[in-house]
């Protein structure tokens, strides 16, 4: 059988973290920021199936389903707390929101 | 074999298991006494207690927990319990401890009463998190543990959301915080793509192996080591540290400060001596597998982390601020004991830690009391405190002093044991540019007792009396740095029996 | 090992006055007052019963006071004097009780904590002087800087915060390095006989043996603290800042004692611990002695200020106990010690004397002065008899140190070039010359401002009781060396035998 190989993953895995922290290091709105730290999480996550299918163990399987909680638990927050910050200053923007010098 | 192996596993894990009922039992608390919630900080304090019993019952008690690995003849678990983690567990229990008492003693968070029930239970979270990062040994369970720390953390610093600032630092500890779990995440992945397993043990004999990739190992842990610099503050991760600390409301300032530092050292100290540490030579000396050069990156990073914490502490007018450069500078000199990969200098790493417990929190003590009478934590509205309040003031000086690291002070102790593994290590320029910079922290410390005792005092100088338990919580915290400053043979007896990590 | 709790006594007399001073009432001042001096004195009694008990025939340390301290890193609190050690010792706990009288009046404002500050100064002064153990020293060196923060600090003048900053990031930086130098010293001896150990008297022996190279950058870091301490040229700037900012108590502590600490750890550590480099480095030490005696008397003669001017004469005195202690000669060495008792009695007597009409008029320049002497007679006699053994007139104190410095320098086989000895003496002329001049301006003449006539009156009786005992040392010592110069003798003599006992092929 035909098998996809791990390059192919492995390359998009970093094209998607490399995307990621980009955006992170580029992108002023809080949400966008927030959306490329998920982009890279979801890169690590794919590197892990594709690592745990190529080593035939299951522990990076087993490891994005909990990847995948934290996320989610981190996206609650972080919106929360986005939302705090929203109802004090009317905005998202990371360069406006800056009592303290960065 | 397997149930034998679990219930040994939960003998274990206990103190966990502890506080994970006391967390519980915080919840429902708080829904219970949801009109009268004077009794929830009780319960908090309660259960830290216990929980301190159980640590102390682990001592000098050794083992693996949920043993995971099946292709080798040793079977290595998820944790591990030894008298290294049971000692940061203790520093992370009686940083706890005063939190709370600190927590009852502060305006700001007394001021939320409606929401304090979920203030312990998010310090609580915090305190889970530390214990499984203290103790993992599985790359699984320290991404885990560290998010559980980080997620609590997130929602503390900006818990009060009485000033924008609060909120805002919360935010930047968030958008910090995700992308170096991010990075450390992507490097985990690479790990285990090289090795194909998670268990720190089986990653140390797999990168033995001298086909490794070295440069993809060696990306990986830096990536890796983003997520643990972050946590404790080192260069170049360390821009979260003054905004999240000056941000925060002072209890949880002081916490991150000291427990959550305290739990990443542990992580990093394990990670290291675990995963590239082939073997211990008769003095003392760890050999690393020759993967690529870690010491002299530590090297540099911790150099890198004094010197930027230090210099950008002399400009910063805001205490609080300025305790917060300060404890970066800190964590540079705690490096400095990893640095140089021997046991002496693990002494004085954990020697260091139990006397800046002391003295960090002392000094976030101080302040927050002065904070509750004058709502201000600038230096320049320190004028003349020395001569209208003299316990906090003379208080303040001696961890200040402490902190500088002269003596007759712990502070002083902390030094000299750092300085004496990096002259056994040879290291000698290393420590001349670690002392160098006691001299430039020495400028902005002093700058606090200039304020206050060289500005006479005017009319309208307050006079800050602590209440009688405060000042006792005060004392308790003074008394030992004086006392540590003179006779400190308990600290180093006590370092010497808790350096054990568990190894192969 | 026999063991004598004299010391300790001596020791922590201080101590515990210092403790027992916060418990009295900050309003009950006069209490306070005669509390400092009792204590003060009764560690001068105490000193005085060692001085009794010593024998100065022998160079061996005696009184000495051992208790293992901390064992993990074999330090132990270890104490002892010998001649040397005994007369810095003296001359401390003699100043002290005189510097509390001093400030009797000028001092009102945290009186307590001043007391506080001095005897806690005290006794770490006297640590110093009497630590056999060189990390109990180090701790004694650096707490010292705690309590001399304050005094310069909250009782000096106008630019008080610049001059106690400067003072304590100049002091603290160089003891940092000494520090350093310290634990490799100890890491060494762990590594040659198994021990660590910061005992003296071992570090001794051990020290001697380290290579040439090295042994030179450990005498570097010593040395280099200690010269801040002196101050030796070019490390001086701090000096005259801290002297003229500080309170005259603490000008007088200041150059009396704490000075002393870096000449004497010359003495007692960079000699004996690094022969060989203390021999290599000599001619160099010595052309920086040389220059700070000349320097620092031309820079006197600028002045216009007199505290100022003393200050800076005082690197000018220390500059000769510099090149005494490096021309190592027996007369060198033994003047040099004298040289910095001398020192602390007649700088401190200058200090005292312009802090008495600084009292009455707050001006310290010497141009708002002039023609005092009939005013103030007696004042005017006693700041001619501080001036002149300050500058070295025979019959007085300071003869004796310089004269038996230049001596010794002339006959010195490690420096080998009477130049040091011709430049020098130089000095003791610009001395006369810069003394004097002031002097002059300040008590002769007419009197040109006519408020001097109703601020200026002469000694009160506290004054006085300050300034005879000093008066007293300073012809005693001018007229007899004897009782001072035996007691150090024995011990100069076994430091120079050691020295050479390690570095005979530098001095054939």
């Amino acid at each position: 059988m035909l098998s996809i190989p791990i390059e192919y993953y492995l390359i998009l895995s970093a094209f998607m973290f490399i995307v990621g922290v980009t955006g992170v290091l580029i992108r002023r709105n809080a949400i966008v920021v927030f959306m490329c730290i998920e982009l890279m999480l979801n890169a690590a996550n794919l590197s892990l199936v594709a690592f745990s299918s190529y080593h035939g163990n299951p522990v990076g399987q087993i490891f994005v389903f909990f990847v995948m909680t934290v996320a989610a638990a981190e996206a609650t927050v972080g919106l929360a707390i986005i939302i705090a910050i929203f109802r004090n200053k009317l905005t998202v923007n990371v360069d406006e929101i800056n009592i303290f010098k960065w | 074999m397997e149930l034998a192996n679990l219930y040994q596993s939960i003998n274990l894990i206990i103190p966990e298991i502890v506080l994970s009922i006391a967390l519980i039992v915080l919840v429902i608390a708080d829904l219970i006494f949801h009109t009268n919630k004077k009794i929830i900080p009780f319960i908090a304090g309660t259960g830290i207690l216990v929980t301190a019993i159980f640590v102390i019952n682990q001592f000098n008690y050794i083992g693996f927990a949920f043993s995971t690995a099946t292709h080798t003849a040793r079977s290595f678990g998820m944790l591990a319990v030894d008298s290294f983690g049971v000692f940061f567990k203790l520093i992370v229990i009686v940083s706890s401890f005063i939190i709370v008492l600190l927590s009852l003693a502060s305006d700001e968070i007394q001021k939320t009463t409606d929401r304090i029930g979920e203030y312990y239970a998010l310090i609580y979270g915090m305190i889970l998190g530390m214990f499984f990062m203290i103790t993992a040994t599985d790359l699984i369970l320290i991404y885990l543990s560290l998010e559980l720390l980080s997620l609590s953390s997130y929602v503390l610093a900006g818990f009060t959301k009485l000033r924008d600032r609060n909120s805002e630092a919360s935010l930047k500890y968030l958008l910090y915080g995700a992308v170096s779990s991010g990075l450390m995440l992507f490097g985990i992945s690479l790990v285990y793509g090289l090795t194909g397993s998670t268990n720190l043990y089986i990653i140390n004999t797999l990168i033995q192996n001298p086909h490794i990739n070295l440069f993809t190992l060696s990306f990986a842990t830096i990536l890796i080591f983003a997520g643990i610099g972050y946590k404790i503050s080192s260069a170049p991760f360390h821009f979260w540290t003054p905004d999240v600390y000056e941000g925060a409301p002072i209890t949880i300032t002081a916490f991150l400060s000291v427990a959550s530092k305290a739990a990443g050292f542990a992580l990093l100290i394990r990670f290291v001596k675990t995963v590239f540490v082939s073997y211990e030579t008769n003095e003392g000396f760890w050999s690393l597998i020759e993967v690529f050069d870690w010491q002299s990156i530590l090297v540099v990073i911790s150099i890198l982390t004094m010197t930027l914490g230090n210099f950008s502490a002399l400009w910063q007018n805001n205490l609080k601020r300025m305790l917060a450069y300060s404890s970066i500078a800190h964590a540079g000199y705690m490096l400095l004991g990893l640095v140089v990969l021997s046991n002496q200098g693990l002494i004085a790493i954990l020697i260091y830690f139990m006397i800046y417990l002391l003295m960090n929190l002392g000094a976030f003590l101080v302040v927050m009391l002065i904070a509750n009478k004058i709502n201000s934590e600038e230096i320049d509205d320190y004028n003349g405190l020395g001569f209208t309040s003299p316990l906090l003031s003379v208080s303040l000086a001696i961890f200040l002093i402490s902190l500088t690291g002269l003596p007759p002070t712990a502070g002083f102790i902390g030094k000299l044991y750092l300085f004496i593994a990096l002259v056994d290590a040879k290291m000698i320029a290393v420590a001349i540019i670690a002392l160098l910079n006691s001299v430039v922290s020495l400028y902005y410390y002093v700058r606090v007792l200039k304020h206050m005792y060289l500005v006479k005092a005017t009319a309208s100088t307050p006079s800050i009396i602590p209440s009688t338990s405060n000042a006792i919580l005060l004392l308790v915290l003074v008394v030992p740095v004086l006392i540590f400053g003179v006779y400190f043979q308990p600290l180093v007896e006590f370092a010497k029996d808790c350096i054990v990590i568990l190894g192969i | 090992m026999e063991q004598n709790l004299l010391l300790t006594y001596l020791l922590f007399t201080p101590i515990i006055g210092s403790v027992l001073v916060l418990f009295i009432k900050q309003e009950q001042k006069n209490l306070i007052r005669w509390f400092g001096v009792l204590i003060a004195s009764v560690a001068f009694v105490i000193s005085l019963i060692v001085y009794f008990n010593f024998d100065a025939s022998k160079s061996e340390f005696q009184f000495i006071h051992q208790i293992v301290w901390i064992q993990s890193l074999n330090v132990s609190y270890y104490i002892g004097v010998d001649g040397i050690s005994l007369l810095l010792v003296l001359l401390t706990t003699f100043l002290t009780p005189l510097t509390l009288l001093s400030t009797w009046s000028s001092i009102e404002n945290n009186l307590k904590m001043f007391t506080f500050s001095i005897l806690f100064l005290e006794a770490g002064m006297l640590g110093v002087f009497l630590s056999l153990d060189i990390f109990l020293f180090y701790v004694f060196w650096e707490a010292m800087l705690i309590p001399m923060y304050f005094i310069i600090g909250i009782w000096g003048g106008e630019r008080r915060i610049y001059a106690s900053i400067k003072f304590f990031i100049f002091t603290m930086a160089g003891s940092l390095l000494m520090l350093v130098a310290i634990i490799w010293l100890a890491v060494y001896a762990s590594q040659l006989t198994g021990k660590f150990t910061t005992n003296l008297i071992e570090l001794y022996k051990i020290a001697p043996t380290i290579t040439q190279q090295i042994q030179g950058w450990m005498f570097g870091a010593f040395f280099l603290s200690f010269a801040i301490k002196v101050p030796l040229f070019p490390l001086h700037t701090w000096l005259p800042d801290a002297h003229v900012e500080a309170p005259t108590a603490g000008s007088v502590i200041l150059a009396g004692v704490l000075l002393k600490m870096g000449t004497y750890g010359l003495v007692r550590y960079c000699l004996p611990l690094f022969p060989q480099s203390a021999v290599q480095f000599a001619p160099l030490i010595s052309v920086l002695a040389v220059i700070g005696i000349i320097y620092g008397a031309l820079v006197s003669m600028v002045q216009t200020d007199m505290k100022k001017l003393v200050a800076y004469s005082s690197v000018s005195h220390l500059g000769f106990v510099v090149l005494g202690t490096f021309a190592m000669t027996i007369e060198s060495v033994q003047g040099a010690v004298i040289q910095m008792v001398n020192h602390g009695l007649s700088t401190g007597a200058l200090f005292l004397l312009v802090g008495v009409i600084y009292e009455r008029t707050h001006r310290r320049d010497i141009a708002y002065y002039g023609g005092i002497a009939k005013i103030v007679p007696v004042y005017s006699t006693a700041l001619l008899i501080a001036s002149l053994s300050s500058i070295g007139l025979p019959g007085l104190n300071g003869f004796i140190g310089e004269f038996l410095i230049l001596l010794g320098s002339f006959k010195s086989q490690v420096l080998d070039n009477w130049w040091y000895t011709v430049f020098a003496a130089s000095g003791v002329i610009f001395a006369a010359v810069y003394l004097l001049w002031m002097y002059q301006r300040i008590v002769f003449g007419v009197v040109k401002n006519p408020d001097l006539k109703n601020h200026l009156t002469d000694f009160n009786k506290r004054e006085l009781i300050v300034l005879i005992p000093i008066f007293v040392f300073i012809v005693w010592i001018g007229i007899y060396p004897s009782t001072f110069l035996n007691l150090t003798e024995a011990a100069s003599q076994s430091i120079l035998n050691h020295v050479s006992s390690f570095t005979f092929d530098f001095l054939k």
